[in-house]
């Protein structure tokens, strides 16, 4: 019988103040959780409703036409997908090898702590005072000029303590018994990384890559003054062409185009607000896939 | 048995995330690129001519960029565009500071920003004082009768001014507020329109408006009062706009490191030319020269 333990315990008065404060507590946290998810379906609801009307294969396929009030996103689509790709290339070999060694090899010294504490000053760095860095360093200094390339490596410098950061926490999730063995069985320290760790950790640091390609998607502050048009109407050709970006095109349909249809930006941010989604989604798959894999 | 047996790292699926993500972009053949940057008032007829540009030589893409004059004229200064659209003359610090770079820029007018205010045709008002005006549309203006004006407007029994206004995203709303209003607020309760064409088109079929437009769209049906800054009440037309005594005008330039040359000047060449100028007009914006345009 599932009530006995309550009739066994609950006779005193303070037992069921206890009880109701118990359920008080509970409903309220709960609620607070549910609230979580409120702002995603009103976005989510407002924008399909919105701006599903707006969404067509031509829409995805095809350039803005008629003073961009009209015609598809496909410049900004690919822009965004050739900034993104170009950023990863750039932040994720650095971020998981400064990981690897923050983790695996760094001694606890105050070398170590100062590069730890710039680590979390970088992610809380505005994301227009990084576009202000990617100016004066790669459009500038490097001579990038306005191109892909600057406004990519300005997202990756960006995106970099994100890929660090998730990274090293993988790794560390990694029981330390693990190493242990690997060490005792007289393996060095790279082989114990190369065949232990890393594959241990990957759906860890894949989590924290797809996290990047979020942020990095949605980004505009760091790419307006680096690589990103308002208008262009061709596919960039390679990494020092300027190009589109879905976040500025969003941006610049919203406000600074007169006489765009109302569905027009809410299709753009219904396709950018997807691609993000699609990305989370495939990481969430990827990690219930290694974690059935898990023998541990 | 080897220690450590290895398991499959599945970092294959992240090179796939990778090859998706260039996959895409392999259309097109080379083409020369113009950077052209500034002016938000420009953006969106720069943004026209790029577009119709694209039709007249398919070899040439026009990357255009927001931001603002000041955006376009730092660009200039740092090397980093071809041409820079502005609302304003450089000054000559920032000439100074581009040919301390090594660029010599040059100005090429490409139209006026230039406000007329509407009238019906019947309404008796010759000429309007920019207070006057401030008073009309101001949020914190007190006119609000054409009696005010000292005038009687025939076919207007409720002697009330009907305001007709833009919607706030359109350049010549933020212009006729910054000149007009020294950027404060509008009064509640005008008409607010989305085209420059449709402001007149209101003003003429109803005789107690009164509305503001690009100076390019006056019709006969329509009366342009003179305004005043000062003491002289100057006339709206290309040539007022032109010298600058005309209020509300402001050229819209486009500068270019040195003189232009290949693409660059081919493009300034049409930008200035009928197809190009009609582009201007078509956005609200007068042409430097009168042109013949088809409807």
């Amino acid at each position: 019988m599932t009530t006995a333990p309550m009739e066994l315990f609950a006779g005193t008065p303070r037992n069921a103040r206890d009880h109701r404060v118990e359920w008080l507590v509970r409903t309220l946290l709960g609620m607070m959780t549910a609230l979580l998810i409120v702002p995603v379906v009103i976005v989510l609801a407002l924008l399909v409703v919105r701006g599903g009307s707006a969404i067509s294969w031509e829409f995805l396929t095809t350039p803005p036409v008629d003073g961009m009030t009209a015609g598809g996103i496909l410049p900004a689509l690919v822009g965004t997908v050739w900034l993104v790709a170009v950023a990863l290339v750039a932040s994720v070999p650095v971020g998981v090898a400064a990981a690897v060694y923050l983790s695996e090899y760094a001694p606890d010294n105050w070398l170590t702590r100062s590069i730890n504490l710039a680590i979390i000053n970088l992610a809380g760095v505005p994301s227009i005072v990084h576009a202000l860095f990617g100016v004066g360093a790669f459009v500038l200094f490097f001579r990038f000029g306005t191109s892909i390339l600057a406004a990519s490596l300005t997202l990756a410098v960006m995106t970099l303590p994100v890929v660090i950061v998730s990274t090293r926490e993988s790794l560390q999730a990694v029981p330390r018994a693990f190493r242990e063995a690997c060490w005792n069985m007289g393996a060095t320290r790279w082989q114990t990384i190369r065949r232990i760790v890393l594959p241990n950790a990957v759906s860890g640091i894949l989590t924290g890559i797809i996290l990047e390609v979020s942020r990095t998607s949605g980004e505009t502050a760091p790419i307006m003054f680096t690589g990103a048009a308002f208008f262009l109407p061709f596919l960039p050709q390679g990494v020092l062409d300027q190009t589109m970006a879905m976040s500025l095109h969003l941006f610049v349909i919203a406000t600074q185009v007169p006489d765009a249809p109302d569905a027009l930006p809410f299709g753009v941010a219904l396709v950018l607000i997807s691609m993000v989604l699609a990305m989370n989604a495939l990481s969430i798959g990827f990690r219930i896939y290694v974690r059935g894999r898990k023998k541990w | 048995m080897r220690p450590c047996s290895p398991r499959a790292a599945r970092l294959s699926s992240l090179a796939s995330i990778l090859a998706f993500a260039c996959g895409g972009a392999s259309v097109g053949g080379a083409r020369e690129v113009i950077q052209n940057k500034g002016s938000d008032t420009l953006v969106n007829v720069a943004q026209a001519w790029a577009e119709s540009y694209s039709e007249v030589d398919s070899a040439v893409a026009v990357a255009v960029s927001g931001g603002g004059s000041g955006t376009g004229i730092s660009a200039m200064i740092n090397g980093t565009v071809d041409i820079a659209n502005s609302s304003r003359r450089m000054t000559s610090s920032e000439i100074g500071a581009a040919r301390a770079n090594g660029t010599d820029p040059v100005e090429h007018l490409v139209g006026y920003d230039a406000l007329a205010v509407y009238i019906h045709a019947h309404n008796p008002l010759d000429f309007l004082s920019m207070q006057q005006l401030a008073g009309i549309y101001g949020d914190d203006g007190t006119i609000e009768r054409w009696s005010q004006l000292g005038i009687e407007m025939p076919g207007c029994p409720s002697d009330e001014i009907v305001r007709v206004s833009r919607q706030n995203n359109s350049g010549t709303f933020a212009y006729f507020r910054e000149a007009v209003l020294d950027n404060y607020d509008f009064k509640l309760g005008s008409h607010d329109m989305h085209g420059s064409k449709d402001v007149v088109d209101l003003v003429a079929h109803t005789p107690c408006a009164i509305g503001y437009s690009g100076l390019a769209y006056a019709t006969p049906e329509v009366k342009t009062p003179c305004l005043a800054a000062s003491d002289t009440c100057v006339a709206p037309s290309m040539e007022t706009a032109l010298d600058g005594s005309y209020p509300i005008s402001r050229p819209l330039l486009m500068y270019t490191p040195g003189d232009p040359v290949g693409e660059v000047k081919e493009y300034l060449d049409w930008v200035l030319g009928e197809e190009g100028q009609c582009i201007m007009l078509e956005a609200g914006y007068t042409p430097v020269a009168p042109v013949e345009c088809v409807q």
